[in-house]
């Protein structure tokens, strides 16, 4: 039953002193899937990265990758994973065909395969011209996209990426995803990614929001997204506390940001009437537009959706 | 597992840190003027002061001892290397690759080891276009000095380096290090007399035994200048056995986890101010 299970993890704990910085994780994450930890900066994700690609002994729990113990089989896990670290692990001081034959070497390629894998990677990444360049001398998102073939030059069945857009402008976070995508297509790898860019998880088959290191949800980002309502209203005022306690009534419990009041609605927009016309100087501005990741996440330890998932 | 999986990955720590010290320009020449330094200047003048009492020159005593120097500075500069990887987080690259971590260490010692050696061979070469060295050299001796100083002080270097945070704390320690062990060696002068607490000290040295191989070997001219101290027997056995202490604390130390641990803490603290 395990055995087309990419990663599995029962209870999975790491404890840092008297910090617990990641409490009892569960994982199944089938082989192919493309799977997104998501959650802010300090939530666990990097903690649950390293504890799975070896770099980190679990205080408590089990972890299986690839078919292979964490704890006790760690070179059979670490050959088969590839790991792109949120920090490069590059050596800038190389080129970047030093950097790829390091790392191939590494990982007890023959020179000819590493010729022959780096020039496939290079290719699909854009980089065939940059071969000889020294690493120190590319932009940072081609630097992110060679420490993405770095990772990927072993051939690994499970390619673990924490953060690989962190630090980016746009372009380059677009490119970075057109690889990963590339990556999976024509290789049909299992993608293990954490990220707190939130938007970016759309495209994976299941998500799990991590939150002081516990997994709070977990699904395909599609059904979190629909639980959440069919619209999302935001209303900008200098009074939002007013404004929320007149529509309360009508939208149910809001979700207040500054000076912006969400509601999460089941109808569409078009059945909600002229909002900014009834509410008139009191609103600054009146949108609605359709539930993404990022309202999954403010609506998450709100106590109207929590009273909801207990029921 | 088979062999070739883990004699790649050496090699590529090795190759690595040849193309890395031949784009170091500045590390390859001070190796040089260092140990050069010391032979024609200071040599040159502590030689002045000696000669009115006879006996072979000052100079041909300081051939071996310079020859260590080089050794000593490269072999532990090299182990450096494994200070600045995980600072500049190239470490990753080694601990995720599929071999056990102390593998790492013992790939280290053999590349600091080769960096120290190709910096002595240049040494050599320029010790011979000056006429200091003899013809009457042992060239085993010589071989089994220079690799063994060499291996001895990058494992020192290893273990040094075991223990260090951060570069700044490793650049205290080496001059914490590498100088009283330079100093209380036979580099400088023959160990024979020292005073007794000094001369318990220098024996206990694993360096002193790497100089006093390289003494048994003749190196300089005129032939006996530098008398050894102790039997080669005696140095063989304090070289392999301190370097295999060193190296086996230092694999112990790295392959725990909770070595790293601390850096990957930091890591994620400083990312959440």
């Amino acid at each position: 039953m395990t055995q087309d299970l990419a990663i599995r993890a029962e209870g999975l704990s790491k404890r840092y002193g008297d910090t617990l910085a990641v409490d009892g994780v569960d994982l199944s994450i089938a082989a192919g899937q493309f799977f997104g930890l998501l959650g802010p900066n300090g939530s666990g994700k990097t903690s649950t990265i390293h504890m799975l690609s070896t770099l980190l002994r679990p205080s408590t729990g089990r972890a299986w990758v690839a078919g292979h113990a964490v704890s006790q089989d760690p070179l059979a896990v670490r050959g088969a994973i590839g790991v792109v670290f949120q920090e490069p692990a590059l050596d800038r001081t190389l080129s970047v065909w030093e950097n790829l034959r390091f790392a191939g070497r590494l990982n007890g390629l023959t020179l000819a395969e590493i010729n022959a894998r780096s020039a496939q990677l290079l290719e699909l990444f854009g980089l065939a011209d940059k071969r000889d360049r020294s690493v120190g001398a590319l932009s940072g998102g081609m630097r992110r996209a060679l420490d993405i073939a770095r990772g990927m030059l072993h051939q690994p069945k499970i390619l673990f990426l924490d953060e690989p857009t962190i630090g980016l402008d746009v372009p380059n976070r677009r490119a970075i995803w057109r690889h990963i995508g590339r990556l999976r297509a024509e290789l049909g790898i299992t993608v293990f990614l954490t990220t707190h860019y939130l938007e970016e998880a759309i495209d994976c088959d299941e998500v799990a929001f991590l939150s002081a290191g516990r997994i709070v949800r977990s699904g395909t980002p599609a059904t979190l997204i629909e639980q959440l309502g069919r619209t999302i209203v935001e209303i900008e005022s200098d009074h939002p506390q007013e404004i929320a306690d007149r529509l309360a009534p009508r939208f149910g419990v809001p979700l207040i940001e500054g000076d912006t009041v969400h509601f999460r609605v089941d109808r569409e927009p078009a059945e909600l009437g002229s909002l900014q016309a009834e509410l008139a100087t009191l609103a600054r501005a009146t949108r609605w537009r359709r539930p993404n990741l990022n309202d999954v996440f403010l609506w998450m330890s709100h106590p109207a959706l929590q009273r909801r998932n207990a029921a | 597992m088979r062999p070739e999986m883990i004699v790649r990955p050496i090699y590529a720590v090795l190759e690595r840190e040849v193309l890395k010290m031949m784009a170091q320009r500045g590390r390859l020449l001070s190796s040089l003027v260092r140990p050069l330094l010391w032979l024609l200047v200071i040599g040159a003048g502590f030689g002045a002061m000696q000669s009115r009492h006879g006996g072979p020159g000052y100079q041909a005593f300081l051939v071996p001892g310079v020859l260590g120097m080089t050794l000593l500075f490269g072999g532990m500069l090299a182990a450096l290397s494994m200070v600045n990887d995980r600072e500049s987080g190239v470490m990753r690259m080694l601990v995720i690759a599929p071999i056990e971590h102390y593998w790492i260490v013992i790939a280290k010692a053999l590349s600091a080891t080769l960096a120290a050696l190709i910096q002595a061979a240049l040494l050599l070469v320029l010790l011979a276009i000056l006429g200091y060295l003899s013809l009457q050299t042992s060239v085993p001796l010589l071989l089994a000095g220079l690799v063994g100083t060499a291996f001895a002080c990058a494992s020192l270097g290893l273990l040094v380096a075991a223990f260090s945070k951060t570069l700044d704390n490793y650049a205290t320690l080496m001059n914490l290090v590498i100088f009283p062990v330079f100093f209380l060696s036979g580099s400088l002068y023959p160990v024979q007399q020292l005073p007794p607490a000094l001369h318990w000290v220098a024996t206990l040295n694993p360096y002193t035994h790497g100089v006093d191989l390289l003494k048994h070997a003749a190196l300089s001219s005129p032939a006996g200048a530098a008398a050894p101290d102790f039997s080669v027997a005696f140095d063989l056995a304090m070289i392999i056995g301190f370097s295999a202490l060193a190296l086996t604390i230092a694999c112990v130390r790295f392959s725990r986890d909770e070595a790293n641990e601390p850096l990957i803490h930091r890591l994620a603290r400083n990312r959440a101010d």
